[in-house]
This record gives C-alpha cells, structure tokens and sequence, in this order.
C-alpha cells in the first residue's frame, strides 16, 4: 500500500471503529465488543508500521485530492509516524489490559468505553499526522474531549469528576488561546499549512504579531505537555482517571505536546521573519529544566502512587522539552528515542499500579507496606520499570536518555547533570515504593504529624469482583510493554531510523520541499545524527540507575529527615503548597505563564 | 494561594497578555483591503465544483477533513456525556410529572413544531446552495424535538424521541461520514475526495459529495443533540440522588 492510503487510513480506521463500537456494544456480548475494538486497534498498528517502514524522508498525502494552498495535507516524518505508531501500541496494550480488568457499563452504555478510547487513538494520531495548523487543532480538540470524558469515567467518586473537570477547564482555556493565535497567523499569511505559512513569515520582519501568534499557539501544547507553570492540571487528573487511560495520557499524549512545540517551531517560526532560534532555545531550555526539576522533586516527595508516577511524567516531559529546545538533530533524536522508551515504561508502571490498586484496593506507598509480599513477579516488574525509568541500559530509556545527554552537553556543559537527577529522583522514588510495597523493606512508614498529604488510601478499585484470580494479561500486558522498551534500546535499528528522522524534523527546507513541491524533492544531504550506545552513555544510564537504587534503599532504611538546609527545606514545602487542587489557582498560573513568555519572547526579539 | 494573591496574579497576568495582543493587533492587516488571499483561492475551487455556498464548499469539499474532526468531537462529546451522566449506584430514576400549560402554549408548540422540522430539513438540504448546512441545520432539528418539552412537558418530549434510534442514527452518521471519505480514496485516489458527478451549478443536485457529507453531519447533529440533552434533561428532571436509595433498597 501507499503513503496515500496509509496515512488517511491511520485517522479513519479508529474513526470507523469507535461508532461502529458504540452500536454493535448494544448487542454484542463483552467479549465481542473486546474483540472488535482490540482488532481495529490491531489494524491501526499494522497501517502505521507498515507507513512507518515507508517512508523516507516526508510522505505527503493531500486529502480530496487539494493542494496545500486550499486543502489539508497529511505529512508525516518518521518523527510523527513514529509518535502515532507509538500511541497506538498503547491504545493496543490498553484495550487488550482492560479486557478482564475494567468495570464497563452494561446494557446500551456497553462498548462506549472501547469507543472512546479508539476516538481518542484517532486525536493522537491526526495530531501527529496532520500537515495544517488548524487540522492539528481540530484533532488536539479530539484528543481533549476524549481525555476529559475518559478521566472522570468513575462517576461514582467526586475526585475524577473534579480532576476531569481542571484537565478539561484549563485545556479548554489554552485552546483558545491557541486559536487566537492561529487566527492572527492566518491574517499575516493566508495560509493555514504549516509549510506555506512558514514560507509566506519570511515576508516580514519579526514584529509583535509574530512573537503574540506564536506564544498562544504553543500556549495549548505547553499544556498538554505539563511544563511548568502549566502543568498543575496533570498530576489532580492523573491521580483519578482509570488505569488504562492514565497509561495512554501519560504514555502518548502529553508527550504529543511536546512534539508540537518541535513541529511548528521548526516548519512555521523558524526562518526569517520568525522567532530567532537563540530565544527559543534559551527560553525553551530554561522552561524545561524547570519542568524537569519540578517534577522530579514532586515525585520524589509523594506516597499516593499515581501521583508519584504523574509527576515523574512532568520530570521526563521537561527533559524532551530540553531536547527539542537544543534545535539539533541530536537533541531531537534523543528526545524521540526517549518518548518511545518512556512510553512504554510508565504505562507499564500504570499497569503494575493498576494491579496493586485490583488486589488491595489502594496505590498508597504506606498503606501497602508489605502487603504485596506474595506478588513478587510482579515486584520484579515494577522494579524493572523503575529501572528503566532512572536511565538503566539496554533499556531504551537510557539510550534516549544517553543521545539526549551528548546533545545537551554539546550546548552547555551542566545540562547532562539534569537529565542524571531527574532520572535518578523518579527512579528513586518508584523503587522506594516497590522495596517497601512487594519486599516490606526498612521499618513500617508513617507520615509525619501536622503534614498535608495525599494518601491514595481508601481509592476505588475498578473491578468490583471480590476474590477472582489475577487476569493475565493484566500482568502480561506490562510485562510486554518493558520488553518493548528494551527493545528500543537494543535493536540499533529503531533508534537509527529516529535518528534519521530527526534530521528530517530540523530541516524545514526537506519539509517544505515534500509539502509544497517541487514535485522531485530536492535532496538535502542530511548529517549523520548519532544513535548508537557510547561508553559515556552506558556509564551515566549505570550511574542514573545506581543513585537511583542508592536513595530508594537510603530512604526506606532509615527515614530520617535528611540534613537539609532550612531555606531548601522551606522551598520544597511551598513548592508542594502551590499544588493546591484550586482550580482558580491553575488558570492564574497559565494567565503568568502566557504573560512570562510573551514577555521573554518580546525582549528577545 | 489566598484569593487577594490568586487575583492578583491573574489580574497582572492578564493586563500584560492585553497590553501584547493589542499591540499585536495593530499588526494586523487593515479592515477592508483588496487582498483576501483563501478567499480567492476557495471561491474558485468552489465554483469549479459547482458548490454555490462557498462556505459548505471549504466545509465538506475543500477541507473536509477538519469537518470530519470536528463532527468527530462531537461524536465523542456525546459517547462522553452517555457515559459520564449514566446512573451511577445511589441514584434513581422516576418517571416525570406531567404538566398543566395553557392551551395557547401547547396551540403554539403544536404549530411551530411541522415547521421548525420542514425549516430543519431545508437548511440541511439546501447546504450546498444557500447559507446553512448539516450542523446549522441539524441543530434546528433538535430545537423542533424540543418545542414538545417547552409547550407541553417532559413526558411528551419523551415520546417525541425514540433515544435508540437517535443514539443509533447519531453513531451511523458518523461512522458514514468517515465511510464516504473511504470511498473517496478507493475511487479517486484520495481520502475525502469528490468524486461525484458535479452536477449543474445552482441546483440542489450540484457539488458532488457536499449533499451527501452535509446529510450525514445533519442526522449526526440532530441526533446527536437530543440525545446530549435528554442526558442532561433526565439528571435535572427524572434522577434523584442519595437518600431515596434506601427506601427503593
């Protein structure tokens, strides 16, 4: 099959499925609805991977046949094929856990849970795909109304409705600034494909208009990302969505946040009359450190074990944040390697979570302490995970994480240092958590007088069934996905093929040439971007994993407050403090960031 | 963060957004120039497909791709709102109450209701000539459904809607929304492309596919909106929350 046929195909197919689903679901019996949805699913993977062995360079597909000039075209490197393929591995993996695992409705409300989840496959993967700046926002809208319903799936507690309801108020909020800002670069241009648009920037000089358009597109994507201040939206809904549809939110789509940023960077802003390269880098990088520290702090500081692994998410979305925001090849290639890695890591880490949560009926590091002796497969597992989390070779977490690390120290000596701690914090924090939960490891924890905490006690679990056996796929699913990460690290094929993709995504001239014609695309001698293991990126992924299993074993065997400075101590408490839950709170920080950046953009121009 | 300080920085956040975006919009192109770049180029590829209304030719023809994400959002928003507003374990649904209405109020409904549905219909038939469409359309058909509800009362909303058929109507439409776009690659060679007959320019047969694209979001909005609303209707009027379990237990 062709470029042509694959790349709409990779939209319809889940598109088809999800209403077919949501008809057939009122009569086809459970297993039915399981088999239907895991098979489009199935035949969603098949067309992007056979597209993703297509293509070279760009493959382009005007949809109805219209230019790029009228219509929408499709285009896809093997960046953006590789994050579509990618989230529908997961939607896979999902839809295939969920088959004993979850609670569905019955009745005519069967087969919706299956739907929604192909509906929202379908957002990633348009998002990934598309070529137009409105067509992205058109499918980001998707993957949002799927997100918001899919995370307050559980009606019958108040906590997913409000962390439903922050994801979907704050997101709604960004989205428009978004559309604001696409609304102002389709006055400057006339055009709403990216390519075209870039090409028509280059007509002016970069002025105010350029600067607004481009923070309130990216406003959305920051979101959906989780940088900070941006970012307070995911751990409240991350905490309380289903199990399986935490493993796609923070597996595939926030990480699709973080790739938009690179795509419109580099096809619309980065030329003349653009956003000069120096201040996207050196806000970006600052943007993401912060992020990554943010996140790697706050994880380490949590027992609720959704949270803890939700936060981990913000630490690893801030290190691909830096990756892209280095505007090299090699930053890109190691931030790509990384997403497919990490992907698959956490959600298998929300499987193993979702175990725990089917069996005691509670995530909380405290409240399982020892309880889960008898489940030592499973243990080693979520110590696996946790490993590969903290950068341990030959998972692909440390080669992502190795490439990223030689592409940032090329920049600025210290950055590496960021990407060791945020690893090693993360890391840390899950193995502490499975020594104590799967080995009842140190001395019985309790939490400290006077201390606000969530616990992850008293959490529904999402099966009421008393007493049944342990679903396989349940444990077979994640144990699937950790190989799968391990494969990205060991086959050279797989990193290779990104890497080249990645020198792809950095030139805007390959792009537009692919989008726009000439119809025989120039051929852009691309650089060799690296992709392979090197001593240094085997001894920082050894050195990551260890410090990891250094705090995760200091912390559970003697819990004593750590010798911290007074000023440190003060400033981990208020950074815990600004994660209120207050929604009022979340818009005044996207309202600051918006108007930080606009600022620092401004001043840079 | 106490609420002097949340407005504070919000306040301050936003006064800085308004001082940029007002200055970024002076940028702006000046009202009423000559240049409409899309214009030009989208009102000629619309009348060489012989699609009169422009506006229904980018929606169904020229981009119809982005219709088929935004028809999908609204799919999805209504799977989200049957899942999300089902009974959940401690509540209980009742039948409505009738309701006395003046018989004016119900001679009203009962006249306006024929014609809001042959209004509907025209709307979405005549999509491709005359301001309007399958989502302009669709919604006045759903507004129709509704006048049984505003001069009469729930119950005979409720018989004025079959929710199986509309429920299944809705997800068929959308499903063939997607259909057609399949069609169009296996005959034409391109996802979503018009490979109809154009038909005469001005006659409601012409634009090719846009009838049929503009017929599928109809039944899709229409039904989609009334089974939105009968959710959101039957939490305010039939279900009932904690307390009465125990009695029904």
């Amino acid at each position: 099959m062709t470029d042509a046929t694959l790349l709409p195909l990779a939209v319809a197919i889940p598109l088809l499925g999800a209403p077919l689903l949501a008809v057939a679901g009122r009569v086809l019996p459970r297993t039915g609805c399981d088999v239907l949805a895991t098979g489009a699913a199935a035949a969603d993977v098949v067309c992007l991977a056979l597209l993703w062995s297509h293509i070279q360079g760009v493959a382009v597909t005007p949809v109805g046949g219209w230019p790029a000039q009228i219509g929408i075209v499709l285009a896809a490197d093997r960046v953006g094929a590789g994050l579509a393929l990618l989230a529908s591995c997961l939607v896979l993996a999902v839809l295939a856990y969920s088959w004993r695992y979850f609670d569905e409705p019955r009745g005519e409300r069967a087969g919706l849970f299956p739907a929604m989840v192909l509906t929202f496959q379908a957002g990633m993967v348009g998002f990934a795909l598309t070529g137009d700046l409105f067509n992205a926002f058109v499918f980001f809208e998707l993957m949002g109304a799927a997100g918001y319903a899919l995370t307050g799936y559980r009606i019958e507690d108040p906590r997913p409705l409000q962390g439903a309801l922050t994801f979907g108020i704050v997101n709604s909020l960004a989205a428009y600034c978004s559309l604001l800002g696409i609304g102002l670069l389709y006055a400057r241009t006339g055009q709403l494909n990216l390519a075209a648009m870039g090409r028509a920037m280059g007509e002016h000089r970069t002025d105010l208009l350029v600067v607004v358009s481009f923070v309130l597109v990216v406003t959305a994507m920051l979101v959906k990302a989780a940088v900070v201040p941006f970012h307070f939206w995911l751990p409240d809904a991350h905490a309380v969505a289903p199990t399986p549809v935490c493993m796609l939110l923070s597996g595939a789509m926030v990480e699709l946040g973080a790739y938009g940023i690179g795509r419109v960077y580099w096809t619309v802003f980065s030329g003349p009359g653009g956003i000069p390269h120096d201040a996207f880098r050196h806000t970006f990088t600052a943007l993401g450190v912060l992020t990554a520290l943010v996140g790697a702090v706050m994880c380490w500081q949590q027992r609720h074990l959704k949270r803890m692994l939700a936060y981990s998410t913000v630490g690893h979305v801030g290190l691909f944040v830096v990756g892209i925001a280095l505007l090299t090849p090699g930053g890109v290639a190691g931030a790509a390697v990384y997403v497919a890695a990490h992907g698959c890591a956490k959600a298998a880490l929300f499987g193993l979570t979702g175990v725990l949560l089917d069996r005691y009926g509670s995530v909380d590091e405290h409240g399982l302490y020892g309880r889960a002796r008898d489940l030592r497969l499973l243990g080693v597992l979520f110590v696996l995970g946790a490993l590969a989390l903290a950068g341990l070779p030959p998972f692909g977490t440390g080669l992502g994480k190795a490439l990223g690390e030689a592409a940032a120290g090329h920049s600025q000596a210290w950055l590496p240092t960021v990407y060791v701690l945020t690893s090693a914090l993360t890391g840390g924090a899950l193995l502490r958590a499975a020594l104590r939960i799967f080995w009842g490891a140190g001395p019985v924890p309790h939490s400290r007088p006077g201390e606000a905490e969530t616990s992850g006690e008293g959490e529904e679990p999402e099966v009421r069934e008393p007493g049944r056996a342990l679903p396989p796929m349940m444990v077979a699913v994640p144990a699937l996905l950790l190989a799968l990460c391990a494969l990205v690290g060991c086959l050279p094929a797989v990193a290779r093929s990104l890497a080249r993709g990645a020198a792809v995504f950095t030139d805007p001239a390959v792009y537009r040439a692919a989008v726009l014609g000439p119809a025989v695309a120039h051929r852009a001698v691309l650089p060799h971007v690296a992709s392979a293991w090197t001593a240094e990126g085997l001894l920082l992924g050894g050195g990551s994993a260890a410090a990891a299993a250094a705090f995760a074993v200091l912390a559970v065997l003697r819990p004593v407050r750590l010798p911290l400075h007074r000023g440190v101590r003060a400033l981990v408490t208020g950074l815990r403090r600004l994660h209120s839950g207050h929604l009022g709170d979340y818009v005044a920080w996207l309202a600051l960031g918006v108007a930080a950046l606009c600022a620092a953009f401004g001043a840079q121009t | 963060m106490s609420p002097r300080a949340r407005l504070l920085l919000f306040l301050v956040s936003a006064a800085v957004i308004g001082v940029y975006f007002t200055l970024s919009c002076r940028e702006l192109p000046s009202f009423g120039g000559a240049s409409h770049p899309y214009g030009e180029r989208a009102v000629a590829a619309a009348l060489a497909h012989r699609t009169a209304n422009v506006v229904s030719s980018v929606n169904f023809d020229l981009r119809a791709f982005d219709t088929l994400g935004e028809e999908s959002i609204l799919f999805c928003t209504v799977l989200g709102a049957t899942l999300l507003l089902r009974l959940a374990r401690d509540e209980r649904q009742h039948a409505a109450a009738s309701e006395a209405v003046l018989p004016t109020t119900r001679l009203l409904g009962a006249v306006l209701l024929p014609v809001t549905v042959v209004v509907g219909v025209y709307i979405v038939a005549h999509g491709q000539l005359s301001p309007g469409g399958g989502f302009q359309g669709g919604v006045v058909l759903a507004t129709a459904l509704h006048l049984g509800y505003v001069a009469a009362d729930y119950r005979v909303l409720e018989r004025l809607r079959p929710l199986v058929v509309l429920d299944i109507a809705d997800s068929l439409a959308a499903a063939s929304f997607t259909a057609m776009g399949v069609a169009g690659l296996a005959a034409g060679g391109a996802f979503l492309k018009n490979v109809l007959p154009l038909g005469t320019f001005n006659k409601i047969t012409s634009g090719g596919m846009v009838p049929l694209f503009n017929a599928a979001v109809g039944v899709e909005v229409a039904s989609g909106v009334i089974v939105l609303l009968a959710h959101f209707l039957d939490q305010a009027v039939e279900v009932t929350g904690t307390g009465t379990q125990e009695e029904e237990a």
